[in-house]
C-alpha cells in the first residue's frame, strides 16, 4: 500500500474516532434538549384567567379583588358569545323543557301521592296529567309550528286545567305559555340542520372557556374551569373554529383529513360570528399572563394531574432514595473496609466478589419481583405496598454500586497513611478508623452520591413494592406501611395510562425534567468531588 | 511518662492495655467475623434472589410443562383457555438486544478508542462527563423520550430519516474506498503515477456505488412505518443506553494495555490506526468482548424504555427481522402483566412471571460469569 493511501486511512480513522465522541454529544443534546426546553413550560407559562380563578378557588392564592375584577372584564368579553348562542339555540336545543317537565310530573305524582284522594280520582288526575305532559313534549319536539299551536290550544283549554291550579302542575301551563312566546319568534325548521352541531359547538366552548353561565355545576374540577394554559387554549381555539372531517373523494378509500371551518355550517346565522369574535377577542376573552408557577414543585395534584403540582411525587422519591441509603450504605461501606483491609485473597473472597458482580447485573425488574416475593409476601415487612418494602428492594440494588465505590475510594489513599499511623502505634482497626476512612471518605461519599442518583431513577424494582399512580403526600411514619407516587413511577404512568395523555403533557415534561435535574444534580456534585479529591491526591504524593 | 504515673486511672488504663491482649485479641477477632458477616449480606442477597425466584418459579413448571412454554408462541395468560407460550416474548428481547448492539457496539468501542488514544487529556476530561452523564439519565426519562419524542418522529418522517442517516454513513465509506481501490487500481495498471488514471479509476469505483446507494435511500424513504413504538424505537434507544457501558469497560482494557506494546508499533512505522487496530485492540480483546457482554446484560434487563414504547404486541414480527413491527419483551411483560396477576396469587398467571424472571436472572448470570472471565484474561494479557 502507498504511504499515502496508509495516512489517508489513518486520517480517515481518526475521523470516524471525532465523528463517535461526536455522536455521544449529540445524543445527549438530543435526549436532553427536548425534555428541557419543554419542560420549562410547566413552570414558565402563560396563564390564562382560568388558570387565576382554579388557583384562587382550590388553593386559596391571588388577590381575590384583582381577579374579580378581571372575571367580570372576561365575562364582558364573553356576553357577546354566550348571547348569541342562547338566542339561537332557543328554537333549536329544546331538551331543558323536555327535561324540566319531566321533572314536574314526577312532583306532580308525589304530590298526589302525599294527598291521599280517592283511589279513582287519583288515577284520574294522574292520567290526565300524564297525557298533558306528554303532549307538551310533543309539542317540543315538533319543528311544525301549525301543530304546535294546536296542541298549545288543546292544553290550555284543557276542562281539568282548574284543578291544577296551585299544583306543580301549574308550571306546566307557564311553560306552555314561555315556549309558545318563542315558537312566535324564531325559525323552528332550522332544528334538523343544527341541533348536532350546536350540540358540539357548545362541548367544544366549555372545554374552552369554561362551563356557561346558566349550566350545572360539574362533578369534576376539570370541568369547573376552561383552558388555563394559553398554549393549550390556542389548541382548543382550533378544535372550536374547525371541525375534522374524512375526505374520501380519493379513489384509494382512505379518508384524508380535513379541517373544515365551524362558520361554514353556521353561515347566515348569528352563530357565524362568534367564531371570528373568537378568533380576534380571544386573548381579551382569557386574559393570559406569563407566569412562574415555581409551586408546581410543591403544590399537590387536582384531579388526578390535570391541575396542581406533583409534590406527593417528590416526596416519594425522596423518601425511597433516603430509605435506600440508609439500608445500603452501612452494609456497603463495611463490606468494601473488609474486602481491602481485613480479607485475604481465598476463595470465599472470590466468591463474594463475584456474588456482588452478579448482583450488579440482575436485572431491575427481577428486583422488584423479588421484593415482592421475599419482603411482601414471605417476611411481611408490610401488608402490601409500602416506602419501607421499597427502599429495601432498591437498597440491594444499589449495595453493589456502593461496595465498588467505597473499594476504590479506600484502595486510592496511599498506603503511606496507613503505614504512618501503624508505625505511631496504633492498631490495624484504630489506623483504618482514624487514618484511612477519613482520607477516603469523598471518594467514598462520591459514589454515595451516585447511587442516590441511581435509586431516584429507578422505576422497575418499586413498581410492585412502593409505586401507586395517585396519593396523597405521606408523613414519615407512614412510610412504614403506606405505598407512595414517585416521579419515575408517575412519569410512566402519566404519559400512557392516563385518561388525558395529551393535556397534561406540560406536567409530564415537567417531571421528567424534575427528575432530570435531581440526578444530574447529584451527578455533577459527585463529579466535582472526585476532581477535587483528584486533585488533593496528586497534591500530596 | 513519669508524671503519668502519679494519676492512678492512668495506671489502671496501662495496666489494662499490656495485660489484656487476650481481651484485645478476642474483641479483634469479633470484630473481624463481624465484618465478614456484614459483607456477606451482598452473597444472601444473590442466593435469595436465586431461591425466591426460583421458588415461585417452580409452580408454574410443574403446572404447564416446559414444553409450550419454550417453543410457543401463543401468550394468552388472561383468556379463559389460558396458553403460556413465551417464545414470541423470548424473540423479541432477542431481536432488541440485537437491535441495540448493533447500535452501541461499533460506535461505543469507537468512542473507547477515541477516548483512550487520540483526545487530548482536556478534551477527554470534557467527554468523560458526557459519558457519565449519559449513564445516569433514569431509564424512565429514556422511554418517555422514546414514547414521547422519538416514536411520533419515526411515524411520520421515519422512512426519510432512515434514508438521511443512510448517506451520512455511506458517502464517506464510498468517498475512502473510491479514492483507495483507485489508487491500487491506478498502481495496477501503469507504474507510474498519472492523475488522471487515478480520477478515472476512482470515478469507475465511485459511480455504481453511488447509484446503489440512491436505490437505496429511496427504497428506505418510500418504506411505511405504521407505528413509531416498535423495535426499531427501542433498539436505537437501547443502544444509546448500553453506549456508556460499553465504551467504559472498553476503554478501560484499552488504557490497560501497555504503552510499549504502542511505542513498539510506532517504531515500526506503523501509523495510528494500524496500531490501534492491529495492536492495541487485539490486545485488549478481552475487555471489549466483556464490553459487549455488559451491554447485552445493560439491554436485556432494561424495562421501561420496551414497556413504554416497544408497542407490547406478544407475536414475531413476519419476516422475523423485521424491525419495524411492534414487539414484547421479557421484563416489559413482566412488568406489565404483574399489576394484574398480583390479585390471583398461585394461580399459573402468578408464576409465570417468575418463571420469565428466572429465565432473565439465569441468562444475566452466565452472562457476567464468562464476563469475568473475558476481564481477567485481559488483564493478564495486557500485564
Amino acid at each position: 500500500m502507498q504511504l499515502q493511501t496508509r495516512k489517508l486511512l489513518d486520517k480517515s480513522f481518526t475521523g470516524l474516532n471525532l465523528f463517535s465522541a461526536f455522536f455521544l454529544i449529540s445524543a445527549l443534546i438530543i435526549i436532553l434538549g427536548p425534555i428541557f426546553f419543554k419542560g420549562i413550560g410547566a413552570f414558565v407559562f402563560k396563564g390564562t384567567i382560568e388558570y387565576r380563578r382554579m388557583i384562587f378557588d382550590q388553593f386559596g392564592r391571588g388577590n381575590k379583588e384583582k381577579i374579580s375584577k378581571e372575571i367580570a372584564y372576561s365575562q364582558k368579553a364573553r356576553k357577546f358569545i354566550y348571547d348569541t348562542i342562547s338566542d339561537f339555540e332557543k328554537g333549536i336545543i329544546v331538551e331543558p323543557y323536555i327535561k324540566e317537565t319531566k321533572k314536574i310530573y314526577k312532583e306532580y305524582k308525589e304530590y298526589l301521592a302525599s294527598l291521599k284522594l280517592t283511589v279513582p280520582h287519583q288515577t284520574e288526575l294522574r292520567r290526565k296529567s300524564r297525557s298533558l305532559h306528554l303532549l307538551f313534549i310533543k309539542a317540543v319536539e315538533s319543528t311544525d309550528k301549525g301543530e304546535i299551536e294546536d296542541i298549545f290550544n288543546k292544553i290550555l283549554s284543557d276542562p281539568y286545567r282548574k284543578s291544577f291550579d296551585s299544583t306543580p302542575m301549574q308550571k306546566v301551563f307557564r311553560l306552555v305559555t314561555r315556549y309558545s312566546e318563542i315558537v312566535n319568534q324564531v325559525d323552528l325548521s332550522n332544528r334538523e340542520v343544527y341541533l348536532e352541531y350546536l350540540i358540539d359547538l357548545k362541548d367544544r366552548l366549555r372545554i374552552l372557556l369554561g362551563p356557561f353561565p346558566k349550566d350545572p355545576k360539574p362533578i369534576l374540577p376539570r370541568n369547573h374551569y376552561g383552558q388555563t394554559r394559553w398554549d393549550r387554549s390556542l389548541v382548543k381555539l382550533d378544535d372550536v373554529l374547525f371541525i375534522e372531517k374524512y375526505d374520501y373523494s380519493d379513489s384509494s378509500g382512505i379518508g384524508r383529513m380535513v379541517q373544515y371551518p365551524r362558520a361554514e355550517i353556521f353561515k347566515g346565522t348569528p352563530v357565524e360570528h362568534i367564531f371570528s369574535y373568537l378568533e380576534d377577542d380571544l386573548e381579551s376573552i382569557l386574559l393570559p399572563k406569563t407566569v412562574f408557577y415555581w409551586r408546581f414543585l410543591i403544590d399537590v395534584p387536582l384531579d388526578s394531574n390535570i391541575f396542581g403540582g406533583i409534590w406527593p411525587a417528590i416526596l416519594g422519591t425522596f423518601y425511597l432514595t433516603f430509605g435506600a441509603l440508609l439500608f445500603s450504605i452501612p452494609p456497603g461501606i463495611i463490606a468494601a473496609i473488609y474486602l481491602t483491609e481485613f480479607a485475604k485473597e481465598n476463595w470465599v473472597i472470590r466468591l463474594i466478589r463475584t456474588c456482588i458482580g452478579t448482583l450488579a447485573g440482575v436485572p431491575s425488574i427481577v428486583f422488584g419481583l423479588f421484593g415482592l416475593a421475599f419482603f411482601i409476601n414471605t417476611i411481611h415487612v408490610s401488608t402490601s405496598k409500602s416506602v419501607l418494602a421499597g427502599s429495601m428492594t432498591l437498597a440491594i440494588l444499589v449495595l453493589p454500586t456502593i461496595i465498588r465505590a467505597s473499594e476504590e475510594a479506600i484502595r486510592a489513599v496511599p498506603h503511606t497513611y496507613k503505614e504512618a499511623a501503624l508505625s505511631l502505634g496504633a492498631s490495624r482497626w484504630r489506623a483504618v478508623l482514624t487514618a484511612i476512612l477519613p482520607a477516603a471518605l469523598p471518594g467514598i461519599l462520591t459514589g454515595i452520591i451516585i447511587s442516590m442518583g441511581r435509586a431516584a431513577g429507578e422505576t422497575a424494582p418499586i413498581i410492585f413494592t412502593a409505586a401507586v399512580s395517585v396519593g396523597k403526600p405521606l408523613k414519615l411514619w407512614e412510610t412504614l406501611s403506606q405505598p407512595t407516587p414517585a416521579l419515575s413511577w408517575n412519569i410512566y404512568n402519566l404519559c400512557t395510562e392516563h385518561e388525558a395523555v395529551d393535556e397534561i403533557r406540560h406536567v409530564q415534561y415537567g417531571m421528567v425534567l424534575t427528575l432530570i435535574l435531581i440526578v444530574l444534580l447529584l451527578n455533577i456534585i459527585a463529579i466535582i468531588l472526585r476532581a477535587r479529591i483528584n486533585k488533593r491526591l496528586i497534591g500530596r504524593t | 511518662m513519669k508524671e503519668s504515673r502519679i494519676y492512678p486511672g492512668n495506671l489502671g488504663k496501662q495496666l489494662l492495655n499490656t495485660g489484656s491482649t487476650m481481651t484485645k485479641r478476642i474483641l479483634s477477632s469479633f470484630g473481624h467475623s463481624l465484618l465478614f458477616l456484614i459483607t456477606g449480606v451482598s452473597v444472601v442477597s444473590v442466593l435469595f434472589i436465586f431461591i425466591f425466584i426460583f421458588r415461585d418459579a417452580l409452580p408454574f413448571f410443574k403446572l404447564e410443562g416446559f414444553k409450550d412454554f419454550f417453543t410457543s408462541t401463543l401468550w394468552y395468560p388472561s383468556s379463559d383457555t389460558q396458553s403460556f407460550g413465551a417464545l414470541s416474548l423470548f424473540f423479541g428481547s432477542a431481536i432488541v438486544t440485537t437491535g441495540a448492539i448493533i447500535v452501541s457496539v461499533p460506535i461505543g468501542v469507537i468512542a473507547a478508542v477515541c477516548l483512550s488514544d487520540v483526545l487530548s487529556f482536556s478534551l477527554r476530561q470534557i467527554m468523560k462527563p458526557v459519558i457519565e452523564i449519559l449513564a445516569a439519565i433514569p431509564s424512565v426519562a429514556y422511554g418517555f423520550f422514546a414514547l414521547v419524542i422519538f416514536a411520533p418522529l419515526l411515524q411520520d418522517s421515519g422512512s426519510n430519516i432512515l434514508a438521511m442517516s443512510s448517506w451520512i454513513v455511506c458517502t464517506p465509506l464510498i468517498l475512502l474506498t473510491a479514492i483507495i481501490g483507485s489508487g491500487l487500481l491506478s498502481s495496477k495498471i501503469s507504474p507510474v503515477n498519472s492523475l488522471y488514471i487515478r480520477i478515472i479509476a476512482a470515478l469507475i469505483i465511485g459511480i455504481p456505488l453511488f447509484a446503489g446507494l440512491w436505490f437505496l435511500s429511496s427504497y428506505i424513504s418510500g418504506i411505511q412505518i405504521s407505528s413509531g413504538t416498535n423495535a426499531l424505537n427501542v433498539s436505537i434507544i437501547l443502544g444509546i443506553m448500553a453506549l456508556p457501558t460499553v465504551v467504559s469497560v472498553s476503554d478501560d482494557s484499552l488504557t490497560a494495555v501497555n504503552m510499549s506494546l504502542r511505542e513498539g508499533s510506532y517504531a515500526l512505522g506503523a501509523t495510528r490506526a494500524e496500531t490501534l487496530i492491529k495492536v492495541v485492540i487485539p490486545a485488549a480483546k478481552g475487555g471489549i468482548v466483556a464490553a459487549v457482554i455488559l451491554g447485552i446484560m445493560r439491554a436485556i434487563g432494561e424495562t421501561m424504555v420496551v414497556w413504554m414504547a416497544s408497542g407490547n404486541a406478544a407475536k414475531i414480527p413476519y419476516p422475523w427481522f423485521n424491525f419495524l413491527e411492534p414487539i414484547r419483551t421479557l421484563t416489559a411483560t413482566i412488568a406489565g402483566d404483574m399489576g394484574e396477576a398480583d390479585q390471583v396469587i398461585g394461580s399459573s398467571r402468578y408464576h409465570v412471571l417468575f418463571a420469565l424472571a428466572l429465565c432473565l436472572l439465569l441468562f444475566t448470570f452466565i452472562c457476567n460469569l464468562i464476563g469475568e472471565k473475558f476481564i481477567k484474561r485481559s488483564k493478564k494479557i495486557t500485564r
